[in-house]
């Protein structure tokens, strides 16, 4: 005990007070059942510990999918693109053969030039299209 | 030897011989059974509420129980376990300023300041209580002197075990307990109650 050394004087009443609040002062004990709430936290804790592993496996697991997925998409693009320019280029060669004959009826030797400035000035068209930004309600959307 | 070893107090040196050698939760269950009431009882006295109190001090234990592989040895395990117990509290002191702010806290400690300053010798002696009279003054000392001398009493009177719970060097903990006690004499002899016989004689 330090009581000589936390006392400011030695009279009676220091003394009567120490004594008094060491009655009036009494040490808390935890609750019957603190150590019962204690394990119970600690078991939410671990378990909670323990499916943080198991939710970031799984989180990893969805994102790698969707990346596949995503992947996949890309190559399906680029496939559905290669195909549609090879279609389109045959589906004019077709159609430019088809129009040929109508074509120098009307237009004679020049037949073949217009078609070709035709054609290129279509292609140009396209191309701008794709690399102009967008207006239009389309674009807006 | 590492400080923390040195340091430690007799009890807790197979305890953190106990964690050199990877052996957590016999550890823990020693340090649970070792440290219970000192939390708990670092929690009243600074939140001064039983039901927070309690909730501070089990997360303070699962703080314990989660950190405990990390414990360095920096400080002494009882350092540590304070440590970590006022930090638990301190959050809750400010979650409860923070309700306060939004609520009428304030005006709550007033009625209380006001209830403790009407009561009289005469009402104490009518219920023989003088001890609750003695608390009520204690309530009324300032923060810093209230929670010293709180733990000083609750820990048996030691100004190093009541410095080490709270985190303040010894020679401050003994300043403010002279101070607490001189203002709490101050208050009894201005209600004539500074006859050592009233006190003596008073108590279960």
């Amino acid at each position: 005990m330090n009581q000589d050394e936390t006392s400011s004087s030695g009279s009676a009443f220091e003394h009567a007070l120490d004594t008094a609040l060491a009655r009036a002062l009494r040490a808390p004990i935890p609750p019957g059942d603190f150590r019962t709430r204690v394990d119970a936290a600690l078991r939410r804790a671990a378990e909670s510990d323990g499916s943080r592993p198991a939710a970031r496996a799984r989180l990893e697991r969805e994102q790698r999918e969707q990346l596949a997925e995503l992947r996949a998409g890309y190559l399906r693009l680029r496939r559905r693109t290669f195909a549609s320019l090879v279609g389109g280029a045959f589906a004019a060669g077709a159609a430019a053969a088809l129009l040929m004959p109508w074509l120098e009826a009307t237009f004679g030797p020049n037949a073949l030039l217009l078609l070709a400035v035709g054609t290129a000035l279509a292609g140009l068209a396209i191309v701008a299209s794709y690399w102009t930004p967008r207006g239009g309600l389309a674009g807006r959307l | 030897m590492q400080p923390a070893l040195a340091d430690a107090a007799p009890g807790d040196r197979d305890l953190i011989e106990m964690l050199r050698g990877g052996a957590h939760e016999p550890a823990f269950a020693q340090l649970l059974q070792r440290y219970e009431g000192k939390v708990y009882r670092l929690c009243c006295a600074l939140l001064r509420d039983t039901t927070q109190a309690q909730d501070a001090a089990q997360e303070s234990w699962v703080r314990i129980w989660k950190a405990l592989p990390r414990y360095d040895e920096r400080a002494s395990l009882s350092t540590w376990i304070y440590t970590i117990t006022r930090n638990r509290c301190l959050s809750a002191l400010e979650r409860r300023r923070a309700l306060a702010s939004l609520s009428d806290g304030p005006v709550d400690d007033e009625v209380q300041a006001l209830h403790a300053g009407d009561v009289t010798p005469d009402e104490a002696s009518e219920h023989d209580d003088r001890c609750a009279l003695l608390r009520e003054l204690v309530e009324l000392l300032p923060e810093r002197q209230r929670r010293v001398l709180t733990l000083f009493y609750y820990e048996g009177r030691s100004v190093a075990e009541a410095a080490e719970m709270l985190g303040m060097p010894a020679g401050s903990v003994k300043t403010a307990l002279f101070r607490a006690r001189a203002a709490l004499g101050e208050q009894l002899r201005r209600r004539g109650l500074d006859d050592p016989r009233l006190w003596l004689e008073t108590g279960p």
